[in-house]
Parts: C-alpha cells; structure tokens; sequence
C-alpha cells in the first residue's frame, strides 16, 4: 500500500515538474520568435504607408514614403507624396513634389496635369496661363484636360470671355451644358440695379427692399415710415407740434433709411450673385477632380 | 523594534490617498459667487475720445445710452454689433449723415422678426452677425458669409 503511494507521488512530482517546464518552454517559446520581424525594412515602411494612404491618413503616408525614399529610389512613392499633399490641399509642396517626377517615368504626363491643378488652386495666375498653355500644345495625353481647366478657371476672372462655342470646345456634352448655364450667367448676371432700387425705396417706401428679394426687411421698412409719416401728420393736424417733429424726425429717419438701405440692399444681392457663381463654378471643378484622372492607388 | 513589512505597505497604500486628497480649506474657503450673466457679447467701447464733430453729437448719447439703459436692461440686441455699437461704428467708419442712415436702415432689420436665420450668419449663441462692412457702400468691402455659418470675430 505506502510502495503504492509513493509510486503515485512520485508520479505526481513528475507531472508537476513536466507541467513547469511546459511552461517554460510555452512562454519562451514567442521570445524565441520575437523581433525576427524587421519593421524598418523598405518592403515594410512601403507597406505600412500603402496602409497609411489608403486610411486617408495622408500626412503619416507621406512622412513613411519619405523614409523609403531615403533608401529607395522609387517614381510611384515620389507621385504618391506629391498626391498625398495636393489631397491635403498642401499645393505648394504638391506642386514642389510634381516638379521631381522625373521626364522618363510613367507618371511624368500625369504630373504636369495635376501641376496645373496645384498652380491653380495657389492662384498664381499668369504661371497658370502659361503652363496650361505649354500643356495645351503638347502631345500629352492631358492636352484636353488642360484646355478644359483653363477654360473653366476664366470664368473666376473679370477677362472678356470667347465666345461661346470657342469657350465649350474641349468639353463633352454632359459638362458642356452645365457650362452653358455657367457662362451664361458670367456675361448676363441676374444684377439688381442700385439707382432703380433706390428710386423704388423713394418713391414706395421698402420697394426697393422687395425689388432686391427683401421682402420681410421691404414690408417692415413700408410700415415704420407709414407710421411714423402717419403719427407726425396726425399729431400736426391736433395741434401737437412737438410730438409731430419728433415722428416727423423719426419719419424722415427711417425714409432715409430705406433709401439708403435699398441700395445697401440691392449692393449685397450684386455680391452674393458673384458669391453664388463662384461657389458653383468651385463646386463643379472639384465634382470633375479638377479634370485630373483619378487614380486607385488601393486596389 | 522590527515593522511588520504587510503593515507597513498597508500604511504607504492609505498615505498615497490622504496625500492626493483635497484639504478641507480648500472646499471650505469663502467664495463669492455672482449670478451675473457672463456676456463676452457686450465689449462696450466708452472712450469718449472725440475725433469729429458727430463723434463729438453722438459718442456721449450712446454711451449714456449704455451706462443707464442698455447694461441695465442687458443684451436684447438679436444682432451682432448690436444696434447702439453698429451705429457708434458706422459714425466712426464713414459720416454722421450716412452712418445715422445706416442706423434707422439696421433699425428696419431689428424690427423686422421673420426668417432671420435664413438671411444671417450665426455669432455666439443667440446673436445673427450683420457688420457694419457691408452697408458703407463700399462693393470692395463686402464680404459675404452663407446664412446659418457660426461666425467668430476677434
């Protein structure tokens, strides 16, 4: 029976000392492993950038492509920076990027197409001309995309436009119909005339207001100085002089207020036309990706 | 004499909390409190310096104006500036005449209660942002903000 239970004991011990260095082994056996992985490698910085890119998470993208670029000359990654700043509406380092993409890469048309789009988003408007028109000349694949965004940046400006089918040339038919509507509206803009509201305002108090789409600020301006004309003339004809100059003064107060906030008026809907415009014009060139292809960097 | 290590740990764990904790003079020091309404809103302007004539008419009207009505009745302006500002302002930005029309103009949109929202960018909370630059009659000097955007001046 005791020879039994010692046999069962040591057994026990056995298993006990089996189950210890299992354990040892079970956890050295990652260490073991660990760090084989080298995470600076160049595959590897390309890789957690790609990664970085296709997150949208530009600004790091750009800064891990820039370390692999360090060690490894590469035309695709160059492009990718320049694109990651121009996506981060940082042009000026865009354009600076675009500019080294070197003449023998695959992506040297492509990068004058998206220069253009950065020199127009900085404004600098007579780099943009002449550079669009190299452009326009050229044989690059991106002439016509060119000549559509220079078409389309002249409608910002005060210049005297081309005539019309000249303006639509490089355009297709689904953008040549928002551009009809668009260039119709530069030269025949829906103004209000500030003498005519002013007139209006003089003749029936707060028309001009109405005239200018004003209606509340037109309806409320023909009130206050119909009463205040209405209680100067009254209190004149009870014989109450004092009370009728100061609604004679109010009176004229708010007349003149109306005149002058007609035209006031008519001034700020003139700016807001152009506002409108503008805001159009920037809305479409940004639904076309400013005429630059689009590139699907994360299939 | 030897410390028994656990109640020794035991005394460092409980120290730790009464160092960290707040003092009594802390939570019970006087305190005044104000029930003011904090308006960053109202910046009053009452430099009477006088540099024209109609700042000499109307600084001083306003600014009576403000000490014994306006700071006792508070904000009630819906506007930013509000009326009182808007035409010390308009005074100081172009002429007496001009900026007196400018007021009864402005005073015509304070009376006027309807589709404000949908005219005006927002200022603060509760206050529609409508600047004396777009009413000089200057075109260089307006500059248009879509209505409902929350505006922040200054």
């Amino acid at each position: 029976m005791n020879y039994l239970r010692l046999l069962e004991m040591t057994s026990l011990k056995k298993m006990s000392s089996l189950f210890k260095s299992l354990l040892i082994v079970y956890f050295f056996f990652p260490l073991s492993y660990s760090q084989q992985i080298d995470f600076q490698s160049p595959q590897n910085i390309k890789l957690f950038a790609n990664f970085l890119f296709c997150e949208k998470d530009y600004l790091r993208a750009v800064e891990e492509y820039q370390k692999y670029l360090q060690l490894i000359d590469d035309d695709s990654v160059q492009f990718k920076v320049a694109i990651g700043y121009s996506l981060m509406n940082d042009q000026t380092n865009a354009l600076s990027k675009f500019g080294l993409i070197k003449k023998t890469s695959v992506f040297y048309d492509a990068s004058k197409i998206q220069k253009l789009k950065s020199q127009f988003l900085i404004n600098i408007d007579s780099i943009f001309y002449q550079s669009a028109d190299l452009l326009i000349n050229s044989n690059s694949i991106y002439s016509n995309n060119a000549y559509k965004l220079k078409n389309t940046s002249l409608l910002f400006f005060d210049k005297n436009l081309r005539s019309k089918e000249n303006f639509l040339i490089p355009f297709g038919d689904d953008e040549k119909n928002k551009l009809s509507v668009f260039y119709n509206l530069k030269n025949n803009p829906p103004y209000k005339s500030e003498t005519l509201a002013g007139i209006f305002s003089a003749i029936i108090p707060g028309s001009g207001k109405i005239y200018t789409e004003n209606y509340g600020d037109g309806i409320t301006a023909f009130l206050l100085t119909g009463l205040f004309t209405y209680l100067a003339y009254t209190n004149f004809e009870h014989d109450h002089p004092t009370r009728a100059w100061i609604f004679t003064a109010l009176g004229s107060g708010f007349y003149a207020g109306n005149v002058y906030g007609s035209i006031a008026s008519a001034q700020i809907f003139n700016a807001k036309v152009n506002f409108d415009f503008n805001e159009g014009v920037k809305l479409f060139l940004q639904e076309q990706n400013y005429f630059t292809p689009s590139y699907d960097f994360c299939k | 004499m030897i410390i028994n290590k656990k109640y020794y740990l035991l005394f460092l764990f409980f120290l730790q909390f009464s160092s960290y904790a707040q003092t009594d003079w802390v939570r019970w020091e006087k305190f005044d409190p104000t029930y003011q309404k904090q308006d960053s809103y109202l910046q009053r302007d009452y430099d009477l310096s006088i540099n024209s004539v109609s700042g000499l008419i109307v600084k001083p009207v306003i600014n009576a104006y403000w000490f014994f009505v306006s700071d006792v009745d508070g904000a009630n302006c819906p506007f930013y500036p509000s009326c009182s500002s808007f035409l010390a302002q308009s005074i100081k930005e172009t002429n007496l005449l001009q900026g007196v029309a400018m007021f009864f103009d402005r005073f015509t949109r304070d009376t006027n209660v309807f589709g404000r929202l949908e005219h005006y960018p927002i200022y603060g909370k509760n206050h529609f942002y409508d600047p004396i630059a777009l009413y000089t009659l200057d075109k260089e000097k307006i500059k248009i903000i879509p209505a409902k955007t929350f505006v922040n001046v200054e």
